[in-house]
């Protein structure tokens, strides 16, 4: 869920930052009951399992969430132009998720004890949407989520969309419009880029954070807000290009201090994102492969924002995604690499530049959109720092890294039972092989990467 | 607004209807080439064997299955999942429409299949099966699967998707064609498979 910042002592600007990929790494959806509603269509028109889309899911997404058979409520000019298009009903939906989290073993506590372990959230997140069309052309995609750990309501996943059509060069049809969101990838139509990524959509708010992540794998909203332009041009060729700008919430959107808060960082400027996607579909088969960037300039917390120093993340991706759809069976796989290139002019002048990697592969199969599983692995790798990621006075205690490197990666494999299309009951285990730079004794109190394995059973539904 | 151009004016973007420009027939109507392509290919020409072929389909076929999918009387679960939705609001001038320009388009030309199904299928296909009381599918859907009226075109539509059809029509998920449950009741799965492989290949 990517609703809210962590904010705490002890912990780093880095682990602070890439504490989000807790967020991140949970409740990442797409699919909601809402567009059921609004298109008529079953679930399985734009989704293979939810969060996946389908091509005609993309579609449904890049024409801006239109495609509507509601009886709508309508206003036009003397020259029937349009001026009014609501849906007589809204399209309204809710999503509960529900879990069981039980680690290999449990985290020690500050008392030198040891927490519990094996902890239901009811609800782990909840989430009210309001999805599909706003005014002709104009559709959105709006989720607020309650998120169990903060006990409260937040701000999520917004994606707002002008879309039209055109053609270009001898009929081809050219999808086109503009996006309007808060976090990079939230936009993006495959399920292979971090927003929306499958499999592992849905993974524990309670798993412990790594130290470092990139900033596309962990920026969200409560962050940065974006405009992206984009054309999909003959149901083949994709490009967006656009910028995100630093939109903080509560109290760090009043401009009130030179200082950056101390719960989070100041984003400067413009920050680009661009994307490249080419998708050829042949018979039941769909094949992706594309690019994409993301560059930003940051004042760390603390420090002077207007004369200060900055840290410069450049990010490069290239990723992948193939789905095959039977009738009966469904195959799908989704993988990228990002490369991130770090110049810590503010957290780390004496020793600036860095690099992060970061892949995510993973694969899915379903028999008859009821019964099936994944398996997946990630990565993350990235230089030894030990003053970017070493161990801090005093220890951060289960999040830290004793060698300075922050290497994680991790197998993870989750078996799906859907009894009807919108309720998803699923058993998902992860195994670290290596954790915040180490397999044994990564935090320096002796906890083992195969201590956070988790075991996570959940129930998500969705109407 | 709608934009068009057309080869050979490049990148320039010109107000209004894309026009003249290698469509056959009639113009496209907006909901053709911006929902419907998006699953049953531009010009219908076929995207997957999960949505049908719908170009140079029989127009009284067409209208009357949209007809049917916005009352609700053709319910097999790809209907329902789908083109109940697509339909519901669609008034009938523009279902008129829609199966005219589709029944304009050419139809995508027939590819042979396996020989021995082929065969077995042309003989179930031009003369019936007398025991299983299926009648030869010519006399109502013509010797080159080619349809009338409101009776469907087969040549050239996907295998795959003709002999779920059939499944349909045998079980009575998909109601709204009882003369073809009459015909397929008692036909084994063997038997459907050879004859939609010859005729989709007309």
């Amino acid at each position: 869920m990517r609703v809210l910042q962590r904010s705490g002592t002890g912990i780093t600007f880095v682990a602070a930052v890439i504490a989000c990929v807790l967020m991140v790494g949970s409740n990442d959806v797409l699919a909601v009951p809402s567009f059921a509603r609004q298109t008529g269509l079953a679930c399985e028109a734009c989704h293979t399992v939810f969060p996946e889309l389908t091509p005609f899911g993309r579609a449904f997404k890049l024409n801006g969430y239109l495609i509507d058979n509601l009886p709508q409520v309508k206003e036009i000019t003397a020259e029937k132009k349009e001026t009014l298009l609501l849906n007589w009903l809204p399209p309204l939906s809710v999503q509960f998720i529900a879990s069981y989290t039980k680690f290999n073993t449990a985290f020690p506590d500050p008392n030198g004890g040891l927490s519990q372990n094996g902890t239901v959230q009811f609800p782990e997140a909840a989430s009210l949407f309001y999805a599909g069309r706003i005014a002709p052309n104009l559709g959105g995609f709006i989720q607020i989520t309650y998120d169990n750990n903060s006990d409260s309501f937040g701000w999520d996943n917004t994606d707002i969309r002008f879309a039209d059509q055109a053609t270009l060069g001898q009929d081809k049809p050219l999808t086109w419009g503009v996006t309007f969101n808060n976090g990079p990838t939230i936009q993006d139509p495959w399920n292979s880029t971090p927003a929306w990524h499958y499999p592992f959509s849905q993974t524990s708010s309670l798993a412990p954070p790594q130290i470092a992540a990139t900033q596309l794998d962990s920026i969200g909203n409560g962050t940065v807000a974006g405009l992206t332009g984009y054309g999909y041009w003959n149901n083949l060729v994709y490009l967006e290009l656009g910028g995100y700008a630093a939109a903080p919430h509560g109290i760090q959107n009043v401009p009130v201090n030179s200082t950056s808060f101390p719960d989070g960082s100041t984003v400067h400027g413009l920050s680009p994102y661009w994307r490249l996607a080419v998708q050829p579909q042949w018979g039941r088969n769909s094949f992706e492969v594309g690019l994409l960037g993301f560059s930003d300039q940051v004042t760390p917390p603390g420090l002077n924002v207007s004369s200060g120093p900055t840290d410069r993340y450049r990010d490069t991706g290239v990723d992948a995604q193939y789905q095959y759809l039977g009738d009966e069976h469904i195959l799908s796989a989704e993988a990228i690499y990002i490369y991130e290139k770090q110049t810590l002019n503010a957290t780390l002048p004496q020793d600036p530049s860095n690099t992060l990697r970061s892949l995510r592969v993973g694969a899915s199969y379903f028999y008859q959109r009821r019964l099936g599983g994944s398996l997946g692995y990630t990565a993350t790798t990235g230089n030894t720092n030990t003053a970017l990621y070493g161990l801090t006075s005093p220890p951060a205690v289960f999040v830290a890294s004793s060698t300075g490197s922050p290497n994680t990666s991790a197998w993870a494999a989750e078996l799906d039972y859907l009894p009807w299309q919108n309720v998803k009951l699923a058993l998902q285990y992860t195994l670290y092989t290596k954790f915040n730079g180490s397999s044994s004794n990564y935090d320096g109190t002796g906890r083992n990467a195969s201590d956070n394995n988790t075991l996570y059973i959940f129930a998500w539904i969705a109407f | 607004m709608k934009v068009g151009v057309c080869g050979g004016l490049g990148l320039t973007l010109v107000l209004g209807v894309a026009s003249g420009c290698s469509t056959q027939g009639p113009q496209p109507p907006q909901l053709a080439t911006q929902v419907c392509t998006n699953c049953h290919g531009p010009r219908g020409d076929g995207l997957s064997p999960a949505f049908p072929r719908l170009a140079g389909q029989q127009p009284a076929y067409l209208e009357a299955q949209l007809i049917a999918f916005r009352d609700h009387s053709r319910g097999d679960p790809t209907a329902i999942a789908y083109m109940w939705g697509m339909t519901s609001q669609l008034d009938n001038p523009t279902i008129r429409q829609l199966a005219s320009y589709y029944a304009a388009q050419s139809p995508v030309p027939g590819v042979p299949g396996d020989q021995t199904l082929m065969a077995k299928g042309k003989a179930i296909y031009e003369q019936g099966l007398t025991d299983e009381g299926v009648p030869a599918c010519t006399s109502c859907h013509g010797a080159d699967a080619e349809g009338k009226d409101n009776i469907p075109r087969l040549g050239g539509q996907y295998q795959p998707y003709l002999v779920k059809q059939l499944a349909y029509f045998k079980s009575e998920l998909r109601g709204n064609a009882p003369v073809m449950h009459a015909v397929t009741y008692k036909m084994s799965v063997e038997q459907m498979e050879a004859v939609t492989v010859y005729a989709a290949s007309r």
